[in-house]
């Protein structure tokens, strides 16, 4: 494969915070030691635990923060040492949607102004053509027509429509990659489809490379090359096949938790009680998911896994078990016993 | 005595009841028929859920109904809003937030950085939900309880932090916590677990569905998740520019869909699309 756009190496971002008494700080490891590429016209999902590092790791890969530890670089160049003309490249060929688009759409300006900006700034489309290009934009993002979103301020539309309004801003440069956070949680499914639709397009047509953040499993299978996982502040999987051959537990829990839409099939309904789950702190040593997981055993607690080949294929997991468990489908009482369910 | 006949409205009224409401929004020298004429109902202890297109009103109908429509240019409201039979859209703001706060209703918005209080700690800001000077030692307790009915493994670490110091899905389950905090009647939740990863879905579904079970809360969900409906709700609003273009039951819904929007979302989140290796 072609090098790597940008690169991750043993990257980690610790954050501060009150601990809970109030007295003392305690550090979050919001990303722990994290290796990771991305290629230009590769589809790489991040999925994984809700706080355990996805929107942190965007934000590293595009310079907003930087890392506590470890390197973050640019077509092999160390962030930290580009020069002002990479620099501006950088910024230019990355380019981000982010999870909350009502923060990152300027409130003071309308949607031509803020996509009108862009244009003027990368030069993408004379002043003359300007309206044209935005209304194309719009129309390609399934707003529809087109002119009437022109004039709107960002609180003047949908969560769906900020976040369409988002995508557009980082399509239209035709950047190297785009980094997307959630950038489908707001849409319905039939928009939905016709924005993986666009960036199928975009992506044979300019060879652009994506980092999609999302919790949506089912959409991540549909549109990624590969997908990693994470589990409080690491990658536990990394895979082209995660979705059918889960090699890591906490993978094969998150596919067993999806929800069906099917009414007559509910898991949630047809339970007499929930019961919580296990509740879990923070662990020293070993495997950070042994205290939910269902295959836990005496080298769990002693030795962290690291992530590494599992089988032929191009998987890599951070499982002792990882190759006695790949494919094997977790029985349903385990999987509820995990879930917390009784 | 049933709990009904206590309230001063009619005693058979369902919970929440909205009649040809009409919200018209005026952007510059244009007018947006956000919500054109809809009939919502919501009864004792019932799960709805509401699906619609983006940009179809969702989001308004419940901000109207909460009456929580700040810098908005609004052209046209009417209709009827009642609760337990009670007129809501033209109580006075003193009543209603009375109401609301004395086991009434709980709303959660769509855009939870919005309605949080980024410079106070989030523990407090449910406490202020439980009572409103809330400093009691039950209090605190209550709010480790909330935090860990919504999937939090370390309430009080979390319980400190400040709204920016949490994850879009940890933001999204305190604002979760703050509308159980009050134990309402009806919840309203707009898109409430869209930032929740499958297992921590699962697990706030539970809880809403448990207290749904164990003390009649009803809860009325906005989702584009047809398996969040699927899960939870009895009946479904389907909404298309403005207007519910179906209401049916879930399974009816799902099996028998009338409108061909319907049909095709059901059509769209059974089958996904498959895009991979399109590009060789
Ligand atoms: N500014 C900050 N200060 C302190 N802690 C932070 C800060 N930002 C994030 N964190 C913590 O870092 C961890 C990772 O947060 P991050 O936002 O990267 O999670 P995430 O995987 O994107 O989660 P979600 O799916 O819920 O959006 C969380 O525990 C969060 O509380
Ligand atoms: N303040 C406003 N002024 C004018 N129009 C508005 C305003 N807020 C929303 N709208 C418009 O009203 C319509 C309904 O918006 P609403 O936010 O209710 O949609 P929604 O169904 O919640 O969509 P989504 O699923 O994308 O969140 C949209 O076309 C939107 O652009
Ligand atoms: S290393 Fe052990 S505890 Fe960790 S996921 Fe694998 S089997 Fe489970
Ligand atoms: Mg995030
Ligand atoms: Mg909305």
């Amino acid at each position: 494969m072609s090098r790597p756009v940008l690169s991750l190496q043993g990257v980690s971002q610790i954050y501060s915070s009150r601990n809970a008494s109030g007295w003392g700080w305690t550090t979050v490891r919001a990303v722990d030691d994290v290796d990771l590429d991305v290629h230009e016209g590769e589809t790489l999902a991040v999925v994984g635990e809700s706080g355990s590092g996805k929107s942190t790791l965007a934000k590293l890969l595009l310079m907003l923060n930087l890392p506590t530890e470890g390197t973050v670089a640019y077509r092999g160049v160390a962030l930290k040492e580009l020069d002002g003309a990479q620099r501006s490249e950088f910024r230019r060929q990355v380019q981000a949607v982010f999870q909350d688009p009502s923060s990152s759409l300027n409130p003071r300006m309308t949607v031509e102004q803020t996509l009108g900006y862009v244009i003027r700034r990368h030069s993408l489309a004379t002043s003359a053509e300007q309206r044209a290009f935005i209304l194309k934009q719009l129309g390609s993002v399934g707003l529809d027509p087109p002119e009437q979103y022109l004039g709107r301020y960002p609180h003047q539309l949908s969560g769906g429509q900020q976040q369409r309004i988002a995508i557009a801003r980082a399509m239209m440069l035709e950047p190297k990659i785009i980094i997307a956070d959630e950038p489908l949680s707001s849409l319905d499914v039939s928009i939905q489809a016709q924005v993986l639709q666009l960036m199928q397009d975009l992506r044979v047509r300019t060879n652009v490379g994506f980092v999609v953040i999302s919790h949506d499993l089912g959409a991540m299978q549909s549109i990624a090359d590969r997908t990693a996982v994470m589990y409080r502040g690491r990658i536990v999987e990394i895979g082209a096949d995660i979705y059918d051959k889960p090699a890591h537990p906490y993978t094969r829990l998150l596919l067993d938790a999806r929800l069906l839409p099917d009414p007559r099939r509910g898991r949630i309904r047809s339970m007499a009680a929930a019961a919580s789950p296990p509740r879990s702190t923070a662990l020293e040593g070993g495997c950070r998911f042994r205290d939910r997981c269902p295959h836990a055993i005496q080298i769990c607690a002693e030795t962290e896994p690291k992530l590494r080949p599992v089988g032929i294929g191009a998987t890599k997991a951070a499982c002792h078990r990882a190759e006695e468990l790949t494919g094997a489908t977790t029985t349903e009482k385990q999987a509820h016993a995990a879930l917390g369910e009784k | 005595m049933s709990d009904l006949a206590v309230s001063d409205g009619a005693p058979d009224a369902p919970l929440l009841e909205v009649k040809d409401l009409k919200v018209h929004l005026r952007v510059a020298d244009r007018l947006v028929r956000a919500v054109d004429g809809v009939d919502f109902k919501v009864d004792t202890a019932e799960c709805v859920g509401v699906v619609g297109e983006s940009g179809s009103g969702k989001s308004t109908l419940i901000r109207a109904i909460s009456r929580l429509m700040p810098n908005l240019q609004v052209d046209e409201l009417s209709g009827e809003l009642r609760f337990e039979g009670r007129d809501i859209l033209r109580m006075a703001d003193r009543e209603l937030r009375t109401l609301r706060r004395s086991r009434g209703f709980a709303m959660i918005f769509q855009d939870p950085l919005g309605y949080l209080n980024p410079t106070q700690r989030v523990g407090r800001q449910i406490a202020e939900a439980l009572s409103p000077d809330g400093r009691g030692r039950s209090e605190h307790r209550r709010v480790l309880d909330l935090l860990d009915e919504v999937g939090f493994a370390d309430p009080g670490a979390i319980a400190r932090r400040y709204p920016h110091e949490l994850s879009g899905g940890m933001r999204q389950r305190v604002m979760i916590a703050i509308a159980l905090a009050s134990d309402p009647k009806l919840l309203f939740a707009d898109e409430p677990t869209t930032a929740l990863d499958a297992t921590v879905q699962l697990q706030v579904l539970e809880t809403l569905y448990r207290l749904h079970k164990e003390r009649n809360m009803a809860v009325a969900i906005i989702t584009h998740d047809l398996g969040v409906v699927a899960e939870l709700c009895d009946r479904v609003y389907v909404m298309q520019a403005g207007k519910f273009v179906e209401n049916a039951t879930a399974v009816d819904l799902f099996e028998r869909p009338q409108h061909p929007y319907s049909a095709r979302l059901v059509e769209l989140s059974a089958h996904r699309l498959d895009f991979r290796g399109m590009q060789q």
